[in-house]
């Protein structure tokens, strides 16, 4: 049995992980953009808040997703299943997104900002009407560095019985060495490789639609 | 200090000091003027001054550490800075266009603060672009990157002028461009003001710009103590002390004929030939003048040349042709610093003044330059006596021009 094989007679399945893995990947960049972008906006205009945060955010990304999720399910609101690897994803997600918010906001022209003070624009009004849309193509790219992090990082989602596409991973894994693994293994690699290119291009144009044409 | 007591004061700054927090030296010291309704005022000083601390102040960009802040008799230091700066014009010199909004929107930014009901608005936008002479349909829509400099500029000064504010603050507003469009944008401005008349304080360290754009001038020195506060032709022509003397620098005299327009000023008469007239008449009406030449007109009093006895004296002369054409020629809008660069470029030692359709009016020399010199000398001279005598200035400085 080969790799086509297995798709001719698997498809369904595989394209039902596919779209858990997807619906898991875009749900966790959700919750880290509402956050990491609301700890952005906190952070920015103050020195040691900023490091600090940045540090932590980074921190995160170097723990092993095993160590991560051996922590995780001891809690016993999350335990064992989706709402840990939620939980997990959302975590590693948020420093490209925090550090790309603080680099686009920090690099809003300040003269632009005190032109907009001078004309009786309050410190929200200044954030939403003109920092926010200035720092948005950078924001942008933050979060779709997340997406593309987090479909790799998904995978291992499994471990603990979470949902996607790791789970042929993981059974290729466990049956290493017999005819059936490989199909399976090859089945999970090019469809967690497929995936993020596919989420990659439609967030690309949503990112392009959605930044004024005066800055393109 | 001097202040106005000629006009309304639509702006006073009473007592205001700006401390920054772990600075000694205070920015602005205990700083009182007042600026009345209508003109332009500008804050001119070396750089550290305290100028641009002082013009934040009144919109409170910068917070004042003590004193206070009225505009048009309303006591402004403890009002809702937003309210406040919703108000007031304010022109920086990197411009601030928003990039991601067209021309239209940033114009009608403090417009749809304010709720202005739609149509209003696009209406107030069109009026404003075409004053500051561009084409609302060509440029409405544009985005700033897509506008050179002086547009963007342009822009600038429209969108400070969008709610109609009567109080508008320039920060080095012309600053970032080059010298030739500068040139034009202060034309275009002080043009645009004599319609709008709004309050204007505008800050520059380019003491010509001062005097091109100011009907007052504050020099100010460091901790924005004000040096001295006048006209501009009082200033260059009675500086209070060396401190003023040395920022105005060299040509004091210049730029002050560069203040005076040759309508002015009482035109000399010059002998005049018309075409046609008898040879004999005008060699009579030569030596019986005190000039070596005549000024030939044609039938529309247009100056055509200078005849000396030598050409009228061969009885074939051809008056049209002989002697030296007139080449400088002055308005009577034109500065008597413009005038004097004819005289000196020119070979007869004066200018012909003409109107507007290039007749003869009469003739500016180096006799009524130095007239108009001597004049404004005793009017300085008669204004440091008078303010030596309210006190405002030591009596010691009086005898100084």
């Amino acid at each position: 049995m080969n790799l086509f094989d297995y798709l001719v007679d698997n498809w369904r399945t595989v394209l039902d992980l596919t779209i858990e893995h997807a619906l898991i990947v875009l749900a966790s960049v959700a919750v880290a953009t509402a956050i990491g972008v609301g700890l952005a906006i906190a952070v920015y205009r103050h020195r040691t808040a900023r490091e600090l945060v940045l540090r932590a955010t980074g921190l995160i990304l170097t723990v092993p997703s095993l160590a991560m999720y051996a922590v995780l399910i001891t809690i016993p609101a999350l335990g064992i299943g989706a709402t840990s690897v939620l939980v997990a994803l959302s975590l590693y997600a948020l420093m490209p997104i925090v550090r790309n918010t603080v680099t686009g906001l920090r690099g809003v022209d300040p003269s632009i900002v005190e032109a907009a003070q001078g004309m009786g624009m309050g410190r929200w009004q200044r954030l939403w009407r003109i920092e926010m849309p200035l720092a948005w193509p950078v924001v942008m790219t933050g979060i779709r560095v997340s997406l593309l992090l987090i479909v790799g990082i998904a995978a291992l989602g499994s471990i603990i019985n979470g949902p996607g596409l790791g789970e042929l991973i993981f059974r290729g894994l466990s049956g290493a060495g017999r005819p059936f693994a490989l199909p399976i293994a090859l089945a999970g690699f090019f469809g967690v490789i497929v995936l993020a290119a596919l989420l990659d291009a439609v967030f690309g144009l949503f990112a392009r639609l959605t930044t004024s044409r005066g800055l393109r | 200090m001097t202040t106005t007591r000629d006009s309304e004061a639509m702006i006073r700054l009473e007592d205001l000091t700006k401390v920054f927090p772990g600075q000694k030296q205070p920015a602005v010291d205990h700083l009182t003027m007042e600026i009345p309704e209508g003109e332009i005022v500008v804050l001119v000083g070396p750089s550290g001054c305290g100028k641009t601390t002082t013009m934040k102040l009144i919109n409170r960009i910068i917070e004042p550490t003590s004193g206070r802040i009225f505009i048009a008799g309303e006591d402004v230091t403890k009002k809702n800075p937003d309210q406040l700066r919703r108000g007031i014009g304010y022109v920086i010199q990197q411009i601030g266009l928003f990039p991601h909004m067209t021309i239209r929107e940033n114009i009608a930014t403090v417009p749809k603060m304010l709720k202005w009901p739609r149509e209003r608005i696009d209406a107030r936008v069109d009026e404003l672009l075409e004053t500051v002479g561009l084409d609302p349909a060509r440029y409405r829509d544009r985005y700033p990157k897509e506008l050179s400099g002086g547009q963007r500029q342009r822009v600038g000064v429209a969108r400070a002028l969008s709610a109609d504010p009567p109080v508008m603050l320039m920060d080095e507003p012309f600053g970032a461009i080059d010298p030739i469009t500068r040139e034009r944008l202060q034309n275009e401005f002080l043009r645009v003001q004599e319609e709008i008349r709004k309050t204007i304080v505008f800050v520059t360290h380019d003491i010509d710009e001062a005097i091109k754009m100011g009907d007052r001038i504050a020099i100010m020195r460091s901790n924005s103590h004000i040096a001295q506060y006048d006209t501009p032709e009082a200033i260059l022509s009675s500086p209070a002390d060396d401190f003023v003397s040395d920022f105005i620098g060299s040509g004091a005299s210049l730029k002050r004929l560069g203040l005076a327009t040759v309508r002015d000023y009482e035109l000399s008469d010059w002998p005049i030939a018309r075409v046609g007239e008898d040879l004999a008449v005008l060699r009579q009406r030569l030596r019986e003048s005190d000039e070596r030449t005549l000024l030939l007109l044609d039938d529309e009093n247009r100056p055509l040349r200078w005849l000396t006895a030598k050409e009228l004296e061969r009885d074939d002369v051809e008056l049209g042709s002989a002697g030296l054409e007139v080449r400088a020629r002055v308005e009577p809008t034109a500065s008597l610093a413009d005038a004097l660069n004819e005289i000196v470029a020119s070979r007869v030692g004066c200018a012909v003044v003409v109107d507007k359709r290039g007749a003869y009016l009469g003739i500016v020399d180096m006799t009524l330059i130095m007239t108009a010199a001597e004049e404004m000398r005793r009017v300085a001279r008669e204004r440091l006596r008078e303010l030596a005598e309210r006190g405002e200035v030591e009596p010691e400085e009086v005898s100084t021009p």
